[in-house]
């Protein structure tokens, strides 16, 4: 049996506020395996930080039961478990210098000062921050806080580190720059990252699973690319990279995974089946992502014949230079519109087509999703 | 900023003028008068005559140094029990999740404010007194058959100090937690301290600025109180305040007074400059 390193089971965490009653986590499940980059993505509000928070032991669940390395968390008080925080505002003791801020956790376990202030300055070092060790936070820069709060978690030796959108108060470029670091870092210390972030790019870059969270619930756990390509729902496709949705007529399942269904404009088409479809006929919606449309004045005939790709005729109406990108707004029916972005090469794309002009669509069978209406 | 009110700040002085003159005229001068007046001699009816001596410093040292450091011992302790008291109650309203019932409580810690310090210091004679209310009660339960001598004991001017200053170490307390931010206890727990630790290492260093907020307030007055002393200390609680407060009244001696006021002065100066020096050690600057 695969051994886990924390394991969520039917997690419920209820708060009560002036009365009523909010449901932040709502049954969530989730095995998370040994040094995997684990993303909770989702955006303000789903849970993420509270969800965090119960495995730290800061909140006691309202209904089921954490592991951590096997080991049952109840009554366990977050100071005997074996996971560190990275806060979203640091929390770094303002009192103390930043060498002082390491070795607080160290000297928590008794380890004598002298001992404590070398493994501090190898954990500065670690974060290539060698020489800042008797400024106090406040004298620090917003990307330096958070390497020190980095390594004042990482010098416990944790089992699992929590991390509550460590780089969410950085410029767009540090930021960059840090999920490089910290990936880079997580890789060589082998350490369970459990990372929450509302930044899908971020996410989809860094974690080896995805958890994608909306109002307290875990709506789908998978590889970015399994998120990505195969959304189970309409909220994650929507939520993760651009998608579009199209109102579609299930006509038949098949037994590959996908099926027939029909668009708005009468066209019959072949598509996958999300894995969490759960309609067997009637009203479904298709989600296709932009880059995987493709474009053309014409068919050839080979790729007409081609049994894996659909081909249908939209009117464009609308096309846009965004740089790397053209991207063309076409309507394939009476209200039913869809954006397709198109890689500019040589500059040939942007000056191809005219406004208003009928052109072929294509997409891969597999670049479509069917889901739930 | 207006060109106007930049010019007003460049010419600070002239705002701090009025203040200035009051001070001088007001604090100033009359403490040149009272150190002046120290060093002479006392004539009849107590006033101050030539010529000049050290004899009331003396004294201060001498036969009432007793009395000096009583006055020291029971505002310390007073700021102690103050202290004592105080932050579990100052932590406890601060950390209540509802801002009524913050309201509520802080309004209970000032409500005397609202009664006359005599009148309230009077109200300690009836209950500690041979006949009070307290010693009532224990000799009606049977737990004593004697009456407790409180009144005029130091206990009994302890017991009015601290009832008079406790909301002085409350509310500066109070302010500090209510500041403090509880995401560094989330921290501590994570980094492994227990309760006792984080709030050891973490709330209280935090908090300190309020300590030592409130524990000057306490101290200070508490050194120069004279009102309860007299009413609840008798001969055995006598104070520095009541000292100088005798030595100004009719067969008083006013250059002894003034001796004593300069001391006293000196040792609220030097618990401010302590107070100072652990404020700035506490910013780190
Ligand atoms: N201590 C609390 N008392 C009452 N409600 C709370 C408490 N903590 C969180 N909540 C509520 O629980 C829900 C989830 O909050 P949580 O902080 O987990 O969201 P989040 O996903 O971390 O959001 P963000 O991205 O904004 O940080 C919110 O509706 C929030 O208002
Ligand atoms: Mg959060």
């Amino acid at each position: 049996m695969k051994s886990y390193d924390v394991e969520l089971q039917d997690i419920v965490k209820d708060f009560d506020s002036g009365g009523a009653q909010i449901r932040a986590v709502d049954y969530v499940s989730v095995q998370i395996a040994d040094g995997e980059f684990f993303a909770l993505l989702g955006p303000s509000g789903c849970g993420k930080t509270t969800t965090l928070r119960l495995i730290a032991g800061f909140e006691q669940p309202t209904e089921g039961h954490i592991l951590i390395r096997g080991r049952a968390m109840e009554g366990i008080p977050a100071y005997h478990r074996p996971v560190n925080t990275v806060f979203q505002d640091y929390a770094l003791f303002p009192h103390l210098t930043v060498e002082q801020n390491i070795m607080f956790g160290l000297q928590m376990e008794g380890v004598n000062k002298r001992e404590a202030l070398k493994r501090a300055q190898d954990a500065l070092e670690m974060v290539r921050l060698p020489d800042i060790g008797k400024r106090k936070p406040h004298q620090l820069s917003g990307g330096q806080q958070q390497r020190v709060a980095l390594a004042r978690a990482l010098v416990k030796q944790p089992a699992v580190l929590l991390l509550d959108e460590p780089l969410g108060a950085l410029d767009l470029k540090l930021r960059k720059s840090m999920q490089y670091e910290l990936k880079a870092l997580q890789r060589d210390v082998g350490i369970t990252f459990i990372y929450v972030t509302h930044d899908q790019e971020e996410a989809i870059t860094m974690a080896d699973r995805i958890a994608v969270m909306n109002e307290g619930k875990m709506l789908q756990v998978g590889t970015p690319k399994e998120i990505y390509e195969r959304p189970g729902t309409h909220f994650v496709a929507d939520f993760i990279g651009e998608t579009n949705f199209i109102p579609a007529t299930l006509l038949k399942r098949e037994n590959d995974g996908r099926g027939r269904v029909r668009l708005p404009d009468g066209s019959e088409i072949c598509a996958a089946l999300s894995d969490d479809l759960t309609t067997t006929s009637g009203a479904v919606t298709l989600a296709i992502r932009p880059e995987r449309i493709g474009l053309a004045s014409d068919v050839s005939a080979e790729s007409a014949t081609d049994r894996d790709l659909d081909i249908l005729d939209a009117k464009l109406v609308d096309s846009q230079y965004i740089g790397t990108d053209t991207r063309y707004t076409l309507q394939i029916a009476e209200g039913t519109e869809l954006v397709a972005r198109v890689q500019n090469v040589d500059g040939r794309n942007s000056a191809a087509f005219d406004i208003g002009q009928t052109v072929k669509i294509f997409w891969h069978h597999s670049s479509t999703t069917v889901l739930d209406h | 900023m207006s060109e106007r009110i930049r010019s007003m700040r460049r010419n600070g002085t002239f705002l701090a003028l009025p203040t200035t003159l009051w001070l001088l005229v007001f604090f100033v001068l009359p403490l040149v008068i009272v150190l002046v007046v120290s060093f002479m001699s006392r004539g009849r009816g107590g006033v101050a005559i030539m010529p000049l001596t050290i004899g009331h410093y003396q004294r201060t040292f001498g036969i009432f140094s007793i009395i000096l450091w009583r006055s020291i011992g029971l505002a310390a302790m007073t700021t102690v029990v103050c202290l004592l008291a105080g932050y579990p109650l100052a932590f406890f309203i601060s950390t209540r999740r509802s801002r009524l019932f913050q309201q509520i409580t802080l309004f209970l810690v000032i409500l005397p404010f609202w009664t006359n310090f005599l009148i309230r210091t009077y109200a300690w004679r009836i209950l500690l007194g041979d006949e009070g209310a307290i010693n009532g009660v224990l000799i009606s339960l049977g737990l004593i058959s004697e009456p407790l001598k409180m009144l005029n004991t130091q206990f009994a001017v302890l017991v009015g100090l601290v009832y008079g200053f406790l909301p002085f170490m409350v509310l500066p307390i109070y302010a500090s937690v209510e500041r403090f931010n509880f995401r560094y206890v989330d921290a501590a727990h994570d980094l492994g301290a227990n309760d006792v630790r984080a709030f050891v290492r973490v709330v209280l260093p935090l908090t300190l600025p309020g300590v030592l907020a409130g524990c000057a307030l306490v101290f200070i007055p508490s050194v120069g109180a004279f009102v309860t002393p007299d009413l609840l200390g008798g001969t055995k609680g006598l104070m520095i305040g009541n000292l100088i407060n005798n030595q100004f009244g009719g067969s008083g001696n006013m250059p002894l007074g003034s001796a004593l006021s300069i001391v006293m002065m000196a040792v609220v100066m030097l618990s401010l400059v302590i107070y100072l020096l652990a404020n700035r050690r506490e910013r780190g600057t």
